[in-house]
């Protein structure tokens, strides 16, 4: 573990202190989930200047505001296609963006599968609590089977999505997936989605404790994240690992990672290199 | 290659460390040159244990005729030591006159030698130093391989350090060693092994510097009273979710009675951060004697 580096990294450094406590329930992960992103940040000695959030709407959407950087909170599903033009028009920024399942998956699925075609060079966080919190607690692309939300309150029986194979099929060179509950983990993992040139997608597996634990009677704040070690429900995290001891273990890790050329240095090269190079500035 | 240095009686040599650090490799390297030297080789080895960081050890015997392929207590020529307590553990195989030891000052301690779990506790680790076990042994090498192969660019090398400096203590020329290695290491590390090998053949060669300190650093700083820490909780921030409290593995937090978390049992607290990785309020900080003073201030 590396030491000096949780020795040396003060959160407070990083945030809009004014505006703490945040407004997120007791025990949501995204508290957990923004520490793991501020300290690769952290890690990777980026300066505030350059780095650049962009969140759209939903809980997750609003872990952006508490970042004392450049962040941007913008409209429903469409925190990736801001990005693509703040990426594309500022290639020295550090564009992460922060979505949730819903706003990622459902509202803005469409962006999110182009992004990944175009392999822009971005880091896209989801995080994923399997709900619609913010709304009260509608049923989101993936909740798991048989799940009870407000808008099923006899069980969903939609299938669910298996995010990080969605964005691998579509084409994000680097895919990864990590847990709030390990989260030295998840900061490394998030540390190298930065640094991979290319669109980088992380699924952090967060917890709604207040209305998806409660609905589904799923215990205590320390229950719920103790439970992401091993009883997820498989079918919302496609790649189970089959161990002998720890059944509906969810597989986390970087999922698939290649180095297939970056959209932004080909537009630049195909279509500013013709007007001249001037224009990149 | 031909070698005149045929005795009747084997040559013993044991190879000792833990799981990871390449034993085998120098065990076959030597095996390979003392088969291709036309001499009779036997070698055994245990690495059931292994893993990562469990002990393993290789008997290596050579000679015109081999009969078994175990070396006794005390019978040892030669000894070498990957991992220091790994040294001092198989020491009494070493012959008692005329043993040579060639040890990694590198200290690898497990966690089962801490009896205690606080920050700064005393380990059961090794407590000789390199000085104290060198005079013992007489004819004993004590180099820090592997921050020697870190400065070659590649730690894991720290092997063949010691295979460079086993090599002084053998009749063999170094471009045997060198070609036998060539042949086993991964093809992109044949460069460096070979740096490797040299720097450890000239440390000895050198040798004339009083045994050097074991590395100082040793994985746990050994310091008095322990705490060197403490945690700081702002209380406005926390929400009272539980999950430090239940989380903590020295159960020394609690929630009062406002559903604030708070420091109950300080002389428990190891400060392992868990709590502080996983606050989602931001709320606990793990202040330790190097950590920059509190930012809240600003």
């Amino acid at each position: 573990m590396d030491t000096a580096s949780a020795n040396d990294f003060d959160i407070r450094d990083y945030l809009r202190v004014e505006l703490l406590p945040h407004f997120m329930c007791p025990g949501c992960g995204h508290g957990i989930a923004l520490r793991a992103l501020l300290w690769a940040v952290h890690d990777l000695k980026l300066a505030k200047d350059r780095l650049a959030i962009v969140s759209g709407i939903g809980c997750s959407g609003r872990v952006g505001a508490y970042i004392d950087a450049n962040t941007f909170h913008v409209t429903h599903g469409r925190p990736l296609a801001f990005a693509t033009g703040l990426a594309l028009a500022r290639p020295d920024l550090e564009v992460i963006v922060i979505t949730g399942d819903g706003d990622c998956l459902a509202i803005g699925g469409n962006h999110l599968i182009h992004a990944c075609r175009r392999n822009l060079h971005l880091t896209c966080l989801m995080f994923n609590n399997e709900i619609y919190g913010m709304t009260g607690g509608q049923v989101s692309p993936t909740t798991a089977d048989d799940r009870l939300t407000t808008t099923t309150p006899y069980g969903n029986a939609e299938p669910s999505f298996d995010a990080c194979a969605l964005a691998a099929a579509a084409g994000a060179s680097f895919v990864g997936r990590g847990m709030t509950l390990q989260t030295v983990a998840l900061k490394n993992l998030i540390r190298d989605a930065i640094s991979h040139r290319g669109f980088s997608f992380v699924e952090v597996i967060s917890d709604c404790t207040e209305i998806f634990g409660r609905k589904n009677d799923l215990g205590s704040s320390p229950e719920m994240i103790l439970r992401q070690k091993g009883s997820m429900k498989p079918d919302t995290y496609g790649n189970v690992v089959d161990r002998p001891f720890r059944p509906n273990a969810v597989q986390t890790g970087v999922l698939a990672r290649n180095d297939r050329p970056e959209y932004g240095d080909a537009y630049r090269a195909a279509v500013l290199g013709a007007a001249g190079a001037a224009v990149a500035g | 290659m031909n070698v005149e240095h045929r005795p009747a009686v084997p040559t013993n040599v044991l190879i000792v460390g833990v799981g990871g650090q390449g034993v085998i490799m120098v065990s076959k390297v030597l095996a390979s040159l003392c088969q291709q030297a036309g001499l009779e080789v036997k070698q055994s080895e245990v690495h059931g244990m292994a893993k990562r960081g469990g002990s393993v050890f290789s008997h290596v015997r050579f000679g015109e005729t081999v009969l078994s392929p175990m070396i006794a207590h005390g019978e040892a020529d030669i000894m070498v030591a990957l991992e220091w307590a790994e040294g001092l553990r198989w020491l009494d195989y070493l012959k008692r006159d005329g043993g040579t030891f060639i040890a990694d000052t590198q200290q690898i301690v497990p966690p089962v030698s801490f009896r205690n779990r606080r920050r700064g506790a005393r380990s059961g680790y090794a407590p000789a130093t390199p000085a104290e076990v060198i005079d013992l042994v007489g004819n004993g090498f004590a180099l820090d391989a592997t921050r020697m192969a870190a400065g070659l660019g590649n730690e894991r090398v720290a092997n063949t350090v010691l295979l460079g400096a086993l090599s002084t203590a053998l009749p063999f020329p170094r471009e045997g060693w060198l070609g036998v290695l060539d042949g086993l290491v991964p093809p992109k590390t044949t460069e460096v092994n070979r740096r490797a090998f040299d720097a450890g053949r000239e440390w000895v060669q050198n040798f004339d510097r009083p045994a050097e300190q074991a590395a100082a650093a040793v994985a746990v700083p050994v310091s008095g009273d322990g705490l060197d820490h403490r945690l700081e909780i702002t209380e406005a921030w926390c929400k009272g979710c539980d999950i430090c409290v239940k989380m903590c593995p020295e159960r020394c937090l609690t929630l009062n009675a406002r559903h604030i978390v708070e420091l109950t049992d300080p002389a428990a607290c190891t400060a392992c951060r868990l709590c502080e990785w996983l606050c989602p309020d931001f709320a606990i900080r793990v202040l330790t004697a190097s950590a920059p003073a509190p930012a809240l201030a600003k």
